[in-house]
């Protein structure tokens, strides 16, 4: 199965990392590149922000603090020193995940620490490590990194960043796969049931999230520190707004957040989203869309897109495909706002209440699994 | 040593504005376990609100509370009406508020766009006078905000210990299905007490105009001292709030002036680390409410 799965995520990765080559074959404009790699940056931040808080429901806000740590060991290593800066993307990602184990070992013994509380816990100690970064790193001037060297077979600067970022969202996924299917997972899915329960059927709940915290933190300092070139300024006050650990919890929630695929899903449609409506005329709209659909996500899907999606994956594919084609034909325009426009189309649909939705297409319209077992009887029969 | 007891008592007076919004925070919290991050969007709007009056208008900026009161108790009883329907509360609410932080900030930033606003001197001339004890000063609107936030905290604290209404609040937080039982109003008390936070954040709100130079994204700055003066206060204890109010806000003006004002949000966050790790209860404890 692991195998199985491990030969899987090869392939996949392979595929995409072969991705820039067909630039003149397929004939998309370069910035789908960029856009990419953001795709793969969030999807990154999202995944690892759910190993920990998806699987064993410790609710952090202060995912950013990791993913800063990590931006800011880069950017002063590479301004400073004479290191390439690929070997700091290692070293970003063990100094986010030492921070992260230090406050885990404080918090976690603390059983008080639960839900809100330690919600509000990481976020100060987000706030407290800009206020640290700021005073003994920043200086409040912010820092510069210009052109970095790298090796040439990377290609160029967006093949770079589209292949690194690949990279690190293939390990970030994969990582999160291995953890929900292995003892580690399970533990911790018994810790979101019921802690005190866990820990008398004797699932070792202190080293279980120290685990999910050592390994969520380490992938969001890697996520940070090949985010740092890409930004290529940092300051304090860009890298520590809120919007990152905001958007990192929309993603998972939306995506979902009991299986690994879930804040891959979700990191795909917001970045999509944030950048098919990135004009500044539709700030607005976009920051209000973006805060209401956290709302209403939260109120009428709480168990998020994924689960949703294998209910009603017919319909849902069906509308997918009439929209792009209805698009391709008759309208047109740039192909990440089609694909947004076709995203909002199938949310839509599935964040209809089951209720109804099961009184009036489900009655029409066949479940997949539903099809899936029929198939299964009629090649026993 | 002048300079150490100049910002001691700039940082007491300051606490006050601070023990005012924490008072809101730590009542919905502590009462209706609404975490409310949206207080601090209502607060500034309020802020705006009163800015805008003046400026248009060139009267005293707290002449606009003659607005803002009303105007504000009619927006957190609706949202607390938003919370009470679809039963937000707890770590939820904390979701929630956080989605309707970022519409308030993004609709502000629209409005009043990122520039820095701040209310000209010659409506607000008293914002650079000074009462003066000795060589020390104290500057008319800190002491206007600390009388204010007494006003508020002890009013407060009256009506929750000495009216039926208080106590009947007082009886939700402790046990809501049992006051339930008794006869309690869950739905009318949580609509009013809706209206009360939304009262203190258009006061807080006028303050913060006279006092601070607005941008939309200012709120940031109060997050973590409000919710360290929250925690430090105990849940629900609305004296405790203004005393821990004091307590962050000397804290804050001490390490300005000792070692730097980059430093001082260092010392409030580590403050509330400390406090949630070693007295999650707060220093005085939950007494005003259980």
């Amino acid at each position: 199965m692991k195998w199985r799965a491990l030969l899987g995520f090869i392939i996949v990765g392979l595929v995409l990392a072969y991705f820039p080559e067909l630039r003149d074959m397929l004939g998309y404009p370069r910035y789908v590149l960029t856009f990419m790699y953001f795709a793969f940056f969030w999807t990154s931040l999202a995944t690892s922000w759910n190993i920990l808080t998806g699987y064993s429901g410790y609710f952090s806000f202060g995912h950013g603090a990791f993913y800063g740590v990590g931006v800011y060991t880069t950017a002063a290593i590479v301004t400073k020193t004479e290191l390439p800066f690929l070997l700091t993307l290692p070293l970003a990602g063990v100094l986010a995940s030492l921070l992260g184990l230090t406050v885990g070992f404080v918090v976690f013994r603390l059983p008080q620490l639960r839900g809100e509380l330690f919600a509000l816990l990481t976020l100060a100690v987000e706030f407290v490590v800009a206020a640290i970064l700021f005073n003994l790193v920043d200086g409040g001037y912010g820092l510069s990194i210009g052109r970095v060297p790298y090796p040439d077979f990377l290609g160029d600067f967006s093949e770079m960043m589209f292949r690194l970022g690949l990279l690190i969202a293939l390990l970030t996924v994969f990582a999160a796969y291995l953890v929900h299917h292995s003892r580690l997972g399970r533990g911790l899915f018994a810790i979101h049931d019921d802690e005190a329960v866990a820990e008398g059927l004797g699932v070792p709940t202190f080293r279980y999230k120290m685990m999910a915290l050592g390994l969520s933190t380490f992938f969001a300092g890697l996520a940070g520190g090949l985010h740092a070139v890409q930004l290529s300024y940092v300051d304090i006050g860009g890298v520590f707004k809120l919007t990152v650990p905001l958007f990192v919890i929309l993603m998972s929630l939306l995506g979902g957040r009991r299986h690994w695929l879930g804040p891959l899903i979700g990191a795909v449609i917001i970045h999509t989203f944030n950048d098919a409506f990135s004009d500044t005329r539709f700030q607005l709209l976009n920051d209000v869309a973006t805060g209401g659909l956290l709302i209403a996500i939260i109120l009428f899907m709480p168990e998020g897109i994924y689960e949703r999606l294998r209910q009603r994956l017919i319909p849902a594919a069906t509308l997918a495909l009439l929209v792009v084609v209805i698009q391709a034909l008759a309208i047109g325009g740039r192909i990440t706002v089609q694909f947004a426009v076709m995203l909002l189309f199938v949310i839509a649909l599935l964040m209809i209440p089951q209720r109804f939705y099961d009184t009036v297409i489900g009655r029409f319209v066949p479940s997949f699994e539903s099809v899936k077992a029929k198939i299964r009887s009629g090649a026993e029969e | 040593m002048q300079l150490f007891i100049q910002s001691l008592l700039s940082g007491i007076l300051i606490g006050g504005l601070y023990g005012i919004i924490a008072v809101g925070m730590t009542l919905n919290w502590g009462i209706m376990r609404v975490i409310n991050l949206a207080h601090f969007s209502l607060t500034f709007l309020a802020a705006y609100i009163t800015y805008q009056f003046s400026t248009v208008t060139g009267a005293d900026p707290f002449l606009s509370l003659f607005i803002t009161l009303p105007l504000f108790f009619v927006i957190g009883l609706v949202m607390q009406w938003f919370f009470e329907t679809f039963q937000i509360e707890g770590f939820v609410s904390l979701l929630v508020t956080f989605g309707l932080f970022a519409i308030f900030e993004s609709i502000m930033r629209e409005i009043w766009t990122a520039d820095l606003r701040t209310l000209p001197l010659d409506i607000v001339p008293y914002r650079v006078e000074s009462f003066w004890i000795g060589p020390y000063a104290l500057r008319k609107p800190q002491v206007g905000v600390f009388v204010a936030a007494i006003i508020v905290s002890a009013a407060t604290w009256v009506f929750l210990n000495r009216t039926y209404i208080g106590k009947a609040l007082r009886a939700i937080s402790q046990d809501r299905v049992v006051a339930g039982a008794f006869g309690v109003n869950h739905r009318q008390l949580a609509l009013l007490l809706g209206g009360m936070m939304g009262v203190y954040a258009a006061i807080a709100g006028a303050f913060i105009a006279v006092l601070f130079v607005l941008r939309p994204d200012g709120t940031v700055d109060f997050i973590g001292v409000i919710f360290a003066v929250v925690m430090l206060g105990g849940l629900g204890n609305t004296v405790g709030a203004f005393g821990a109010g004091v307590i962050i806000g000397v804290a804050q003006s001490l390490t300005s002036a000792t070692i730097g004002p980059g430093f001082s949000p260092l010392v409030t966050f580590s403050l509330l680390i400390l406090v949630l790790l070693f007295k999650p209860e707060g220093l005085f404890g939950r007494s005003a409410t259980s």
